[in-house]
């Protein structure tokens, strides 16, 4: 277990700008995209009119329509985040068992008394869990300072920011709901973690035509054949692709409730899963058939990952 | 007794060549092996064996565990520098020191800090920003910190300058070797180090040329020096291999009478480099 963590701090250690500094970028341009409009709004009505008068037209709102609205706009704040993270978190691991091949620093890695399994299980559980709860923190933390931010500003402007909006918001709910939508995404995509690690064990140069060609070649040829045969384009590794991102997890996009927006897991085009953004709906894509299909599948990426890991040295 | 090294019939075979052929080789404890052998002779491959980075045919027991079925388990009690400055360049070495403490159970931090306070290296320091030597220094310094049973060392000082290289295995000598531990060292620069061996093994083809203790070459190859009217005299003796320096005939002898060389001109033990070129060119005619 120590060794573990020892070897997960490392994977943290190495990628310190990807994993910490870039959420933390990305909470700064929130807070400066905030202050600009202050600033910039100022310019042009110093007295804050008619902010003031937004103000009130929004206290005069109902109570419950505005908490609606606030809560969908709190969850749809981790989009930014989840974007950038599903980037870091795709770049980290096609570089993750090929960077030290590359440099050789892998027979020093070697010479440690650490297994290969554990070795690949630290950095799946970087790309897992560290790095979207690093960005679940930094996110946390950006909400609380725009929270405080905008209560001065509501203040200063002679409306009551607890009433207009803190009360109403429910925000231990939200940040639950987006780092439960963070893990359930990690199982969500251990396919793809595990086709990104095999082909990070493999590629004897750029991983990334690796990890993309392969993928789309046999989409285009099953396209093409499937088109030859039927002259209809039914469901192929595109269809299949599409269908794993629409019903993802992770809070994406948004989505018409009973004619009131709110926050959506996945993209709401397809019925395979409710979109809605409850901890049962994630539940409900985990303990599926698909589900099952997909860790069948990462298991023999990730069998792979560690054969062609053992003999990474053999030449 | 139970050997370091225990391989019977070793073999590695790339696809069309055969790296490593049948060699037997037992190694006891205690030691410090040379392993000398020209380019492609096989010695990377046998030390991948032994440290389990490669797999292999034949038996071979490494302190009584299998490198190729056991290596993390292997790797608590043996350590290995494989070529220089492989030590990941983005690391800071205090992070080093903090890894291999935790990772290591036999690692000793203040033993490595007490090797490092005589570098220029710092904690702060990257592995980018030190020089090849630092690295090597380092990486020395976090190797001999480590109590284990069996260090190898595959050209671990290639590309240092002679400053370094001769301070690396002084360390290597006067701090960290004794009777408990084996050193198995690769390298080109045999006159290095072959004063610091107690066990020289050749290795040419994929095969064991020589294996015999330092005492042994001593006792069994001699060095005669003649001048050239005495040349044909020498070569009666049937010597293994000969040469012409500045007019004078060299000529290498095995197992011959002492008394009888030194009647034709000057008698040495003949260094390991000149012996491996014997040797080497040897087996080839």
């Amino acid at each position: 277990m120590n060794r573990l963590m020892a070897l997960i701090k490392r994977e943290f250690w190495e990628n310190k700008g990807a994993f910490r500094t870039t959420p933390l970028v990305i909470g700064g341009i929130f807070l400066a995209a905030m202050l600009m409009f202050l600033i910039t709004f100022n310019h042009f009505d110093n007295e804050f009119q008619s902010l003031k008068e937004l103000l009130r037209f929004i206290a005069q709102q109902d109570a419950g329509l505005r908490a609606k609205i606030i809560y969908a706009v709190n969850l749809e704040m981790s989009v930014f985040f989840s974007t950038v993270l599903a980037f870091v978190v795709f770049f980290y691991l096609l570089g993750s068992l090929y960077d030290d091949r590359k440099d050789r620093s892998i027979l020093f890695w070697k010479s440690l008394p650490a297994s290969d399994t554990m070795t690949i299980a630290s950095k799946l559980l970087s790309a897992m869990v560290v790095a979207p709860v690093i960005f679940w923190v930094v996110y946390v933390m950006t909400h609380i300072v725009i929270m405080l931010l905008f209560s001065v500003v509501v203040l200063a402007l002679g409306e009551n920011p607890w009433t207009l909006i803190i009360s109403l918001s429910s925000p231990f709910e939200v940040w639950t709901l987006v780092l439960m939508s963070y893990l359930a995404q990690s199982v969500w995509a251990l396919p793809l973690y595990g086709w990104l690690m095999l082909v990070s064990a493999f590629a004897p140069r750029i991983p990334l035509l690796f990890a993309i060609l392969p993928p789309v070649i046999l989409g285009v040829l099953e396209l093409w054949v499937d088109f030859l045969k039927t002259f209809t384009l039914n469901e192929n590794l595109f269809g299949l692709f599409g269908h794993w991102f629409a019903n993802s997890p992770l809070i994406m996009s948004g989505d018409d409730y009973n004619d009131e927006f709110g926050a959506a897991l996945g993209i709401p085009i397809t019925n395979d899963y409710d979109h809605q953004v409850t901890v049962a709906n994630m539940l409900d894509r985990l303990f599926s058939t698909d589900m099952l299909v997909g860790l069948a599948i990462a298991m023999v990426f990730l069998g792979g990952t560690l054969w062609l890991r053992r003999r990474a040295t053999e030449s | 007794m139970s050997y370091v090294i225990d391989a019977q019939g070793l073999t590695k075979r790339y696809k069309s060549t055969i790296a490593v052929d049948n060699i037997d080789l037992q190694i006891p404890p205690g030691r410090i092996v040379g392993l000398i052998g020209p380019n492609g002779a096989g010695k990377t491959s046998a030390l991948k064996a032994i440290l389990g980075l490669a797999t292999y045919e034949g038996k071979l027991s490494v302190l009584g565990k299998s490198p190729a079925n056991d290596r993390a388990a292997l790797m608590e009690d043996v350590c290995f520098i494989a070529d220089v400055a492989v030590l990941p360049r983005w690391i800071r070495v205090w992070q080093l020191i903090e890894l291999t403490e935790n990772i290591h159970p036999k690692f000793s931090r203040e033993k490595c800090l007490q090797y490092l306070s005589s570098t220029k290296v710092t904690l702060d320091h990257r592995v980018k920003q030190l020089s090849k030597g630092m690295v090597a220094q380092l990486h020395l310094a976090i190797v001999m910190s480590i109590d284990v049973k069996l260090l190898v060392l595959d050209e671990p000082t290639l590309g240092l300058d002679i400053l370094f290289r001769k301070q690396f295995y002084t360390n290597l000598l006067n701090d960290y070797f004794d009777e408990q531990r084996t050193i198995l060292i690769t390298t080109h620069q045999v006159e290095e180090i072959e004063h610091i061996l107690s066990d020289l093994i050749f290795i040419q083809d994929g095969r064991i040329a020589l294996n015999k203790s330092m005492e042994d070459v001593q006792q069994n190859y001699a060095e005669l020096m003649v001048a050239p009217d005495q040349a044909a005299a020498a070569r009666e003796l049937r010597p293994m291999s000969e040469r012409e320096l500045f007019g004078r005939h060299i000529f290498l002898f095995e197992n011959a009478n002492r008394q009888q060389l030194k009647e034709l001109g000057e008698v040495r033990t003949p260094s390991v480099a000149d012996l491996f070129v014997a040797i080497m060119s040897g087996g080839e005619s």
